[in-house]
């Protein structure tokens, strides 16, 4: 990139995985010499760092959550150019039903955010979940100073949808994404039934089968 | 009439009380192989065994997703996950006295309703004592009642091969630990846990089908008349041989799970990614099934003595779970885990079989029952024991050495039953089988009473 300016990428992973990230020198600076780039998380440096003549790269063995976030290269040379990876967990949504409780949980590592703010989607709107205000229908509890809840009560057809939980920091806000989808208990009902009434043939063919070589012999 | 399948062909071996026919003599001419239904039995059985060990794990793979709509700890959670195994040992006795009486038939199958209901319960649930109760008690109940009641009418059906049915059956238990792994996250992710609940409490009460296959034995003397479940019960607990053999097993069982609770863990331990650490534990189920067929194989030709080999494999298992903590690698983390599942399989049938040589196969439903009760105090106490230890030390390695030193242990009292080192003329016959068996057990052997006097 150009002197001042910030490239950021995007990374979603939806199993754990080895991941190689690597920044890239543009060859129209590569006359600059004495370049020292460092790759961090946070505060802290990571250390292994492959080099080649104008990339600078590191692996990652993404085995659980607690290693997303984000990670960055910094070229420090005339000027100090830096580059972020934003590692994300691909979400699953949370199922539930008409008439049950939900709770969604979204959890910060690394950092401890000030604030944490619950929105939920209408159309392409994003708007703060107040839960003094709506107190029967939405509870939200912090359980540790990295950890939220979001309780919704009574959920409905129109509970289901996109939420996102945002963690407010001193320098900067990040946002967490959740799908929350209600089902109605008739969608696990036909299964549940075809199931059973599978057991109920099963058992009949086990005593008509009896009965009939019981009769085979008594004939013999 | 000889020739008539309905003559009632006496396999050798066990039904006449005071034959000392041993087993491999051949059978009365015109007699089937097996009683008829034998086949249906060992079906049903081995759904049993699919189902009710498939429906406990199954309980242990739901609990992240109960915690978090509960908002519980985990400690709290993990219960719903121990409840159930523990009824299901517990229970054991119940599932006996009850078959003894009623007919193994009528009490499987109610079992299996009783255990459906539980989980159907639970899907329902709106606090996490709902749970306890209907998936932990009712359900675990259930299972309670399907389990003893299967085992002991395979043991009863195939007396000659008594380990190779056993073996065959519970297999059925790898088959379905190894189609949980992917089918639990498929229902939990398409119907969510009360959805999944659901699904399970419908395919749980397939052991209704299960139940309905265990065909009622016909033999001459017995009558299921007065309740002998008493005095069954009461005999077995003042029989020195049996209660050594339970405690054998209660000793293997504080050490027998530890691997299978803690395998996962230890491979993260050892630097395993979350796909290797699925490799080992999928491969040690898979091989579990394998150890437990081949065992039962190796163990039903005649005159093998059962007892030996059952010996042997708690050794091995023992001995592998010594050097366990030895596996360090992937390689050799994945060769040891493989070793134990197929050892640690190959004991499975061999001990519920070996309770027919200990008891003889009259009170074999009896025997089976109080076995687990008295193991659910070992399993219950094995994987958290080694929990603990692993807090304590900061590693697995002496949680491991801890669950070796078990099973030897429970390998060693194995050698002090009776006809261990005894010879093989007759080889291990069991004892007489009486309707009422005698109040109290002969002071000698039991096989020296029936020494053929040829």
């Amino acid at each position: 990139g150009v002197s001042g300016t910030s490239v950021e990428k995007n990374i979603t992973l939806d199993s754990a995985a080895g991941i190689e990230l690597s920044c890239r020198l543009d060859n129209k600076y590569s006359h600059l010499k004495s370049l020292q780039v460092t790759w961090k998380r946070g505060n802290e440096t990571i250390r292994h760092i492959n080099k080649t003549e104008n990339s600078w790269s590191i692996q990652l063995w993404i085995l659980d959550n607690s290693k997303l976030g984000s990670y960055s290269c910094t070229l420090k040379g005339e000027e100090e150019i830096s580059a972020v990876f934003l590692l994300q967990g691909k979400e699953k949504p949370i199922i539930s039903y008409e008439g049950d409780t939900a709770v969604m949980i979204c959890k910060s590592f690394g950092y401890t955010p000030i604030a944490w703010t619950w929105y939920m989607t209408n159309g392409s709107e994003q708007i703060a979940i107040n839960d003094s205000l709506l107190a029967d229908k939405y509870v939200i509890n912090r359980i540790s100073a990295s950890v939220t809840h979001l309780k919704i009560l009574k959920l409905t057809k129109e509970d289901d949808g996109v939420y996102w939980c945002e963690a407010a920091f001193e320098l900067g806000k990040s946002k967490g994404k959740l799908q929350l989808k209600v089902l109605s208990l008739m969608v696990p009902l036909k299964p549940f039934l075809a199931i059973v009434a599978e057991v109920v043939i099963l058992v009949t063919i086990v005593f008509l089968y009896e009965i009939y070589s019981k009769k085979k012999e008594k004939r013999a | 009439m000889p020739g008539s399948p309905l003559t009632p062909c006496v396999p050798p071996n066990s039904w006449t009380p005071g034959s000392p026919q041993t087993p491999g003599s051949p059978r009365p001419p015109g007699c089937p192989r097996h009683p008829p239904g034998g086949w249906g039995v060992l079906g049903g059985a081995f759904l049993q065994a699919a189902l009710v060990s498939g429906g406990v794990r199954a309980m242990g793979l739901c609990l992240r997703p109960l915690g978090g709509a509960f908002g519980a700890r985990a400690g709290a959670v993990a219960w719903v996950g121990s409840a159930p195994l523990a009824a299901l040992q517990l229970g054991g006795p119940l599932g006996s006295a009850l078959s003894t009486r009623f007919g193994a038939r009528p009490v499987a199958m109610i079992g299996g309703v009783l255990s459906g209901l539980g989980l159907f319960l639970g899907a329902f649930a709106t606090h996490l004592t709902h749970l306890y109760l209907s998936v932990g008690l009712l359900a675990g109940l259930g299972w309670a009642l399907v389990f003893t009641p299967s085992l002991g009418t395979v043991g009863r059906y195939f007396p000659t091969r008594r380990s190779l049915a056993t073996g065959l059956v519970v297999s059925g238990a790898s088959v379905s630990g190894l189609a949980l792994g992917p089918l639990i996250p498929l229902l939990l992710d398409t119907y969510g846990w009360r959805g999944a609940l659901l699904l399970l409490a419908a395919i749980t009460f397939n052991l209704v089908a299960a139940g309905a296959l265990l065909r009622p034995l016909p033999i001459p003397n017995e009558s299921p008349g007065p309740p002998q479940d008493q005095p069954g019960l009461v005999g077995l607990l003042r029989h020195g041989p049996f209660l050594r053999y339970a405690l054998a097993f209660v000793l293997v069982d504080v050490g027998y799970y530890v691997p299978f609770v803690h395998g996962a863990a230890r491979a993260h331990e050892v630097g395993c990614d979350q796909r290797r650490v699925a490799l080992v534990m999928a491969a040690m189920a898979g091989v579990d099934g394998g150890g437990r067929v081949v065992a039962g194989w190796l163990a039903a030709r005649p005159a093998t003595p059962l007892l030996r080999h059952l010996f042997v494999w708690v050794a091995l298992t023992g001995l592998t779970a010594l050097v366990l903590p030895l596996g360090t690698s992937f390689e050799g983390l994945l060769t040891l885990a493989l070793t134990y599942g197929f050892c640690a399989g190959a004991l499975v049938p061999l001990q519920f079989a070996g309770v027919a040589e200990v008891v003889g196969t009259g009170r074999l439903i009896h025997a089976i029952g109080l076995m687990q009760m008295f193991e659910s105090f070992g399993s219950l106490l094995g994987a958290p024991f080694a929990g603990w230890l692993r807090d304590v030390t900061g590693n697995y390695t002496v949680s491991f050495l801890a669950a070796g030193a078990f099973l030897l242990a429970g390998s060693l009292l194995i050698l002090t039953l009776p006809g261990f080192f005894q010879g093989k003329e007759g080889s291990p016959a069991p004892p007489p089988d009486d309707p009422e068996p005698p109040p109290d057990p002969p002071p000698a052997p039991p096989r020296a009473a029936l020494d053929p006097a040829v």
